[in-house]
């Protein structure tokens, strides 16, 4: 899987965040962040993961989440190494 | 530990200091499901406010007892421990409220029940809803509690005697590693 399939995947479930400016996710690129560029609430980010999870049909550890990174690129890099695990 | 119905509270919130647990007992406990426990509050409670209990108190009740102790619970599952070995690894983050609205008063020796429904438990993170009902003077709550279910706390079916206090959604709490905490509070 591309890592802009990714992408096209993760700003799907964005639109579906009812805090997201829809406007916002308009050219969104791995150096997005979530929380400074998106203005998304801290408590959504796991909402965001979960329903990656979902939609990319991986599963990712706890610790993933811990150490994860606000950027679209950190969670692009956990999809991908959850891809490669499978 | 199959649930926390029974289990002392300062046993499972136990970073909790005695002036700052609201939660006196656990009663029912369907771990995918939800949680009961109550609380009397106390002349500390009331004091500097007017002889009731703060707002502030009540959301702070009913995310010890419900959110804040189902995600103690979850990670001693996980990770087979007690509550007391979890201290060394985590800290637990109250990180947000949706919708409250109050609709009754508490007093001083009034009992209340915290009935907390799970809506979201991953990664550490357990999101509930809920209310608070003043319970019936009187009233034996183990026996009351003891043959509960999973469709009544769904239902909020409590007899009519017992009083709405306050009405709670997205109740949010996080376990985090202590060293992320460390990390955030050094940037």
């Amino acid at each position: 899987m591309e890592r802009q399939e990714i992408i096209d995947g993760l700003v799907e479930i964005l639109k579906t965040v009812r805090t997201i400016n829809p406007e916002k996710l308009v050219g969104i690129t791995e150096d997005t962040d979530f929380i400074k560029d998106l203005n998304t609430p801290s408590t959504e980010m796991i909402n965001i993961v979960a329903k990656t999870e979902q939609k990319f049909g991986v599963e990712f550890d706890d610790d993933d989440i811990d150490d994860l990174g606000s950027k679209v690129r950190n969670v692009v890099d956990l999809i991908v190494k959850a891809k490669q695990s499978a | 530990m199959d649930s926390l119905a029974g289990l002392p509270p300062k046993d499972v919130l136990v970073l909790h200091g005695p002036t700052k647990l609201l939660v006196d007992k656990f009663l029912w406990h369907s771990p995918q499901v939800g949680i009961v426990a109550s609380y009397t509050a106390t002349e500390r409670d009331v004091k500097d406010h007017f002889g009731i209990v703060r707002g502030v108190d009540q959301v702070e009740s009913f995310t010890q007892a419900t959110a804040g102790a189902c995600n103690v619970f979850f990670e001693c599952i996980k990770m087979g421990c007690s509550p007391l070995e979890l201290v060394d690894k985590f800290l637990p983050r109250f990180i947000g409220i949706g919708q409250v609205n109050f609709h009754y008063y508490l007093e001083k020796g009034d009992t209340f029940v915290n009935i907390g429904h799970i809506k979201f438990n991953k990664f550490r993170q357990v999101v509930c809803d809920g209310r608070i009902y003043k319970t019936p003077k009187g009233l034996n709550l183990d026996e009351y509690f003891g043959n509960f279910n999973e469709e009544r706390l769904l239902a909020y079916d409590l007899s009519p005697d017992f009083t709405l206090v306050a009405e709670l959604q997205d109740i949010t709490c996080r376990a985090i590693k202590k060293e992320l905490f460390n990390k955030q509070a050094e940037q």
